[in-house]
């Protein structure tokens, strides 16, 4: 594939949607980006997404559907955050914390997949109850709040957050491109039985992508609860819900990966879903009307995609 | 044989005697005290996380339970009507005697099957509406209702908008939380708010003025409108509990606007705003008294908080034991009760630490074992005067 076709396939979602954006809101006299508050909201939201987007995709990549991402970031932000302000550790220590523990819980969720040998989608529903319940009792219920606590929400400044998005695509691109691991992840995905027959070992593989997921909800969970210094608590499936802000950029980070690395694709992915995210903001679009405009662009895309082939022949003709 | 069978008649006889001997004094000593008997009383819930839902609970479980022969069963978070009834089933099912309901999806079903099933039914911290108070008062087995009326609401939002504007303040923000799922407590709150800057102000929000704005408020969809209400101004609105970037990236773009001084909150306005208010603007929200609510008041985070007291669900308790005891508190036309209570204010730290002391305390709270046996067998009139002697003061003295 030639480089300005590579170029202008990588680029041509995320451009569209900031072109769309701006247009909306130039259209109503607003400024997409405005202040510092304007850039800080749309990393944020970046940040945010591209963690939950790289995190769902291990597993759903593999068939392994993990309904427990949400709770893994919830109890570890919750375990992190206790730690850090009775300690009074520094933000960096509570991301360490939040990262260490989101690894353990990843791990403790991997564990549970291999032992019982259920399927996923099952296990990652009883993991999600069982971290969502123990979350609620560690804080008797009432969550965390640390809004007073200036060191801890001090962490919200764009280079941290890019540097948080900097880290988590190179830990993906390194770990899954350029290690043997990854080699052996991408070997199960191509075809498992074939795979498992040259010797790859698949348990321990999917066990380390949770963990992986793990570590990248746990820093999600960090960036979440820093945002407003609160943690609130979910129970029956409420933590579930995070997980659904990954899916449309993991159909266009598919789209993008076509043309580029797919991690790439993920984190461009996100961009657009946070481009999105700050147009909602500056316009002030009431939540029941963004639920409609999301579910909308997500349908038309995959319609898009499911239809890509005769669209070309249409327009050949 | 004949006489062993005989024997084997005579001895199931005797047994059989024995038995309902038994029986007939059990009932006859329960008769006579009726405290000597364990209550069960089914608690059904909505919400299971708020700090106000979990001050309830711990009132009722670590306090009431402690000092009164009563035990609670509470249900799961019930999201909708269906599993409301459910929970009532399962209720009846575990021999409860009461249901004390937190949970308004359909509180006429709810009514409609404790009166059907025999089993007292209360609503707390909440009043049915005129029309449903009009149906349902005369049910034998509905207790009543106590808790913030509709106007109560109205007035917590009055009075806290009306706290800043006398000190000046002209620049709103404001978080309507519910309203735009209807949820006419949030609408109520948010219409007194904007009442109180129709007064001061000296406009109107949208040509209504007082409780017409409720009207306007629900006519257009549960959304409250930005814009100027004569000399004051609310230059900032977010509802809805998305918790996504988009909701968070709201609150921060209002909290850290330079045209809103003030942050108003219909309620949750600690999580909503706390986090992202710079330095300098006021903040007040419509809550329960917590650890960190008193935190956020020590450091100057929060500037007013109108709380509801967890120890306010007390009387409704009280009336309802009195019913299963057969002692029912009823006017004087025999309906049942319908009663309101307003919200502890607290404007500064000190304030605020002094209720949560008493309202978390789980031996001596602001409604102790004491004083609600007063109300146990009260006539009307005197349970009706305890319970609007709510403020702080009065409980105290």
């Amino acid at each position: 594939m030639k480089i300005g076709k590579k170029l202008a396939g990588t680029l041509a979602i995320p451009v569209l949607v900031l072109a769309v954006c701006l247009l909306i809101s130039g259209t109503k006299g607003i400024l997409l980006f405005d202040s510092q508050l304007s850039w800080i909201t749309f990393i944020r939201a970046a940040a945010n997404v591209v963690l939950v987007t790289f995190a769902l995709s291990i597993n759903l990549n593999s068939g392994r559907f993990d309904f427990s991402i949400g709770s893994v970031a919830l109890l570890s932000s919750v375990i992190s955050s206790m730690i850090a302000t009775k300690l009074n550790l520094s933000a960096v220590w509570m991301l360490a914390l939040s990262v260490l523990f989101g690894a353990l819980l990843g791990l403790i969720s991997g564990l549970v997949y291999v032992s019982v040998k259920l399927p996923p989608i099952i296990v990652s529903l009883a993991v999600a109850l069982f971290y969502e319940g123990f979350a609620f009792t560690l804080t008797g219920g009432h969550g965390v709040s640390f809004a007073n606590n200036a060191s801890l929400l001090g962490f919200g400044t764009i280079p941290n957050y890019l540097l948080v998005i900097a880290s988590s695509l190179a830990l993906m691109v390194i770990v899954y491109d350029h290690t043997k691991f990854g080699y052996e992840y991408k070997a199960l995905l191509s075809g498992q039985k074939v795979a498992v027959n040259t010797g790859i070992k698949e348990v321990p593989n999917a066990v380390l992508c949770y963990v992986i997921a793990g570590i990248l909800m746990g820093a999600q969970g960090f960036i979440s609860a820093t945002s407003n210094g609160a943690i609130t608590m979910a129970l029956n499936f409420g933590s579930i819900s995070p997980m659904f802000m990954a899916f449309l950029p993991m159909f266009i980070g598919g789209f993008i990966g076509r043309f580029t690395n797919d991690k790439l694709g993920y984190l461009l992915g996100a961009i657009s879903s946070a481009l999105i995210s700050l147009t909602y903001v500056r316009l002030n679009v009431s939540s029941s009307a963004q639920q409609i405009i999301s579910a909308v662009l997500m349908v038309s895309f995959l319609i898009y995609l499911n239809n890509e082939g005769k669209l070309k022949q249409l327009l050949k003709r | 044989m004949k006489s062993f069978r005989k024997f084997f008649v005579l001895c199931l006889s005797f047994v059989m005697m024995l038995t309902l001997t038994a029986c007939s004094s059990g009932g006859g000593s329960a008769d006579a005290d009726p405290t000597q008997k364990t209550v069960k009383i089914g608690v059904l819930v909505s919400d299971t996380t708020s700090a106000e839902a979990l001050s309830f609970r711990s009132y009722y479980e670590k306090y009431i339970q402690s000092v009164y022969n009563v035990e609670f069963m509470y249900s799961d978070e019930l999201t909708d009507a269906a599993a409301e009834q459910s929970a009532i089933d399962n209720f009846i099912a575990n021999n409860c005697q009461a249901i004390i309901s937190f949970a308004s999806s359909d509180r006429p079903a709810q009514i409609e099957k404790c009166e059907q099933e025999g089993v007292y039914y209360a609503v707390a911290t909440g009043t049915l509406t005129d029309d449903q108070y009009e149906q349902f008062k005369s049910y034998s087995h509905y207790v009543g209702a106590i808790g913030p009326d509709l106007a109560a609401e109205y007035q917590a939002g009055y009075d806290m908008a009306k706290h800043f504007l006398d000190q000046g303040y002209t620049k709103f923000g404001m978080f309507t939380g519910a309203s735009v799922y209807f949820t006419e407590m949030h609408i109520y709150r948010a219409a007194g708010m904007l009442a109180a800057m129709c007064e001061a102000g000296k406009g109107d929000y949208s040509g209504a003025t007082g409780y017409d704005i409720v009207g306007k408020i629900m006519a257009d969809g549960g959304n409250v409108s930005t814009g100027k209400i004569g000399s004051v101004e609310v230059n900032g609105v977010v509802s809805g509990y998305d918790f996504d970037d988009a909701w968070f990236g709201k609150l921060a773009a209002v909290a850290n606007d330079p045209n809103v001084d003030v942050l108003l909150a219909v309620g949750s306005g600690q999580t909503a705003f706390a986090g992202f208010k710079p330095e300098g603007k006021m903040l007040g929200d419509i809550d329960c008294y917590t650890a960190d609510s008193v935190a956020l008041m020590e450091s100057g985070t929060l500037n007013y908080l109108a709380g509801k007291f967890s120890a306010s669900i007390g009387p409704i308790f009280a009336a309802t034991l009195s019913a299963v005891y057969g002692k029912p508190v009823r006017t004087a036309e025999g309906n049942a009760l319908a009663l309101s209570q307003g919200y502890w204010i607290a404007t500064d730290a000190e304030m605020a630490k002094k209720y949560f002391e008493v309202d978390s305390s789980t031996t001596n709270p602001a409604y102790t074992k004491e004083k609600l046996d007063t109300l146990i067998g009260a006539s009307y009139d005197d349970f009706a005067k305890f319970v609007a002697a709510y403020s702080f003061e009065e409980i105290q003295k």
